[in-house]
């Protein structure tokens, strides 16, 4: 045994240093919920379900990444390569099913067992509760809206196939990362909304699928099949924040009759519409114990 | 109300709808145990809601370690534990994960919070346990990981609401001796909630009673049950000494001891049990009742709710 080497005698004992206030509190339950999701630190079965999405969201961009290594690009042609833009489209459906899953995850959990009450009784307080799940569905959808666009853009960068100069892989990075936060708010605010409604995660689960896949059938019919506007689509909540990706890319996206503005303000009406209703239903929420 | 209190509550009302769940309390507590009792119903969650800042009162004001929780909330809360009555544990998280968490929400760093989650694992008992999931814990378990979670992060007051829920008579022992050795070892004042008078009164050194709302007592347990202890006698008359209950009852009054008569039973309180047995002893000798029966008589909690009209 070295001269430093000591026994000491731990235990149970006070503690006089340094609390971090409701900031921590909100990091520690956002770092926390986000774990949950993503089944960390849980049995294997609870980590199936966000590895396939983050599966699904991945592995197109390591399959383009390797064929851009792979293949001349006058031999597969620049078209056969997806746009930044196109890329979020082509990985819709992963980005769908992680809503369904992450915001269901987040809330609806800590209502149904009780943690709720557990964490108002910290420093936490409803308003403060809110925003550590609104930061952890959040960025826990960036994983899947962010996370592959910007792989590509490494990759490509690596590659030597990336954006021609600083400024432009710059202005790249930029759309990036707005269209990769502005689909994950609105998907994150209208998630959070019909998650709030029900105790029960599977039906919130469902619930916030059919809330997406619903809105985009019945602004599709009213447009197609009613000959409505077509300012009608800006209810579809499905196709809104894809649209936006297009538009922040600089491309004319599926519905080019819808001015820009018209897209970016039904975004954000959206996600503060989604916003509201959970803020209202958590103030109205009676939470005893 | 004068003296260091805890908590302080004046004029407390709380009102849901036509029903009035607290009633106008004015209520002190003090460092140590409380013991805040009722039976289902009577306000006691509702009352640590409120406290906790959960709820907003009707009207009234709380003081919460000499803080209004309307107006820093989140600071007492940083320093008030709580292990809520319902189930509210995560099953497939470690307990030592999930009290670590909780002191992290709570405002402890990181490596704090890993080292006394341990600590107030070990401390509670589930040292060896702490790595397993809790959902394979027994409710004895639960109710452990409960408290360690209430006090890891080095509260001054805890909360406990019905912590023997769910308890054999030996896990019960086990926690309020836990609960007993939080506030003498480590300074943690204790308000705990309880329907069961006689666990109150083993553990708490102030009691808070509720009735439908309403305060029905609010004082040191000794000061509530009194001091005095009793005796039941129940005597026999026998043929040639036809009034001997009566004199018996006589002697008892003379000797300042306090006594009822029902019947055949005599109910004595005296201050202490040497008088009380001496002199009954000598009564019953003098005046030649037979004794059937002789029982010790406590004033318990029981007693105090039995009392209220």
């Amino acid at each position: 045994m070295s001269d430093e080497a000591k026994i000491l005698d731990r235990g149970y004992r006070s503690y006089e240093g340094h609390r971090s206030g409701v900031g921590g509190a909100i990091r520690s339950v956002a770092w926390h919920s986000m774990r949950t999701v993503l089944g960390v630190g849980r049995p294997a079965r609870h980590k199936i379900f966000p590895a396939v999405s983050v599966i699904i969201a991945y592995l197109p961009a390591l399959v383009f990444v390797g064929i851009a290594a792979l293949l001349p690009v006058d031999l597969v042609g620049e078209e056969a390569l997806p746009s930044y833009a196109d890329y979020v489209g082509f990985i819709g459906i992963a980005i769908v099913l992680f809503c369904g899953l992450v915001a269901p995850e987040v809330l609806v959990r800590d209502r149904r067992d009780g943690m709720l009450g557990l964490y108002l009784s910290t420093p936490l307080q409803r308003d403060t509760y809110l925003v550590a799940k609104v930061a952890a569905v959040m960025t826990t959808l960036m994983i899947v809206t962010l996370g592959p666009p910007l792989l590509l853009l490494i990759a490509y960068t690596f590659e030597g196939s990336g954006p021609g100069g600083v400024g432009d892989w710059l202005v790249l990075f930029v759309r990036i990362v707005a269209s990769g936060v502005a689909i994950s708010a609105v998907f994150a605010a209208v998630s959070l909304a019909a998650s709030s409604l029900t105790d029960r995660r599977a039906f919130a689960s469902v619930g916030v699928i059919l809330v997406l896949l619903g809105s985009s059938a019945v602004a599709s019919a009213l447009v197609e099949a009613a000959e409505m506007s077509t300012n009608v689509r800006l209810f579809d909540l499905l196709a809104m924040p894809f649209e936006l990706v297009q538009r922040i890319y600089g491309e004319t996206g599926d519905f080019p009759e819808i001015e820009t503005t018209l897209v970016a303000g039904a975004n954000i009406g959206w996600a503060l519409f989604g916003t509201a209703v959970v803020w209202f239903r958590y103030r109205r929420l009676a939470v005893s114990r | 109300m004068q003296g260091v209190t805890v908590i302080t509550v004046r004029g407390l009302t709380m009102q849901f709808g036509a029903q009035r769940a607290l009633d106008n309390l004015d209520i002190a507590i003090p460092p140590g145990v409380t013991g805040l009792v009722g039976a289902n119903g009577a306000g006691k969650t509702t009352l640590m809601s409120i406290v906790l800042g959960l709820r907003e009162a009707t009207s009234g004001t709380v003081e919460v370690l000499g803080m209004d929780p309307k107006l820093l909330g989140s600071r007492i809360r940083a320093r008030v534990g709580y292990a809520p009555e319902r189930n509210v544990l995560p099953e497939d998280m470690k307990a030592v994960d999930f009290v670590k968490h909780l002191s992290e929400v709570r405002g402890l760093p990181r490596d704090e919070a890993r080292n006394r989650a341990s600590d107030s694992l070990w401390l509670v008992g589930l040292g060896e346990e702490r790595f397993r999931a809790i959902g394979t814990m027994s409710t004895g378990q639960r109710q452990r990981v409960k408290l360690a979670q209430a006090i890891a992060a080095d509260p001054k007051l805890v909360l406990l609401d019905e912590p023997t829920d769910g308890l054999d008579p030996m896990q019960r022992d086990q926690m309020l001796a836990l609960i007993r050795q939080i506030n003498d070892e480590f300074g943690i004042d204790v308000l705990l909630s309880s329907h069961l008078l006689e666990e109150v009164e083993r553990v708490c050194d102030h009691v808070v009673a509720l009735d439908a709302g309403q305060l029905v007592a609010d004082g040191p347990l000794a000061d509530l049950i009194g001091g005095n202890e009793g005796v039941e006698l129940e005597l026999v008359e026998i043929a040639d000494r036809p009034r001997s209950i009566d004199d018996v009852a006589d002697a008892l009054a003379a000797s300042g001891l306090d006594v009822e008569r029902d019947g055949a039973v005599l109910t004595v309180v005296g201050p202490d049990t040497d008088v009380l047995a001496d002199a009954t002893r000598d009564a019953v000798a003098e005046h030649g009742a037979r004794i059937r029966r002789l029982s010790s008589r406590k004033r318990t909690l029981e007693d105090l709710f039995m009392e209220q009209p």
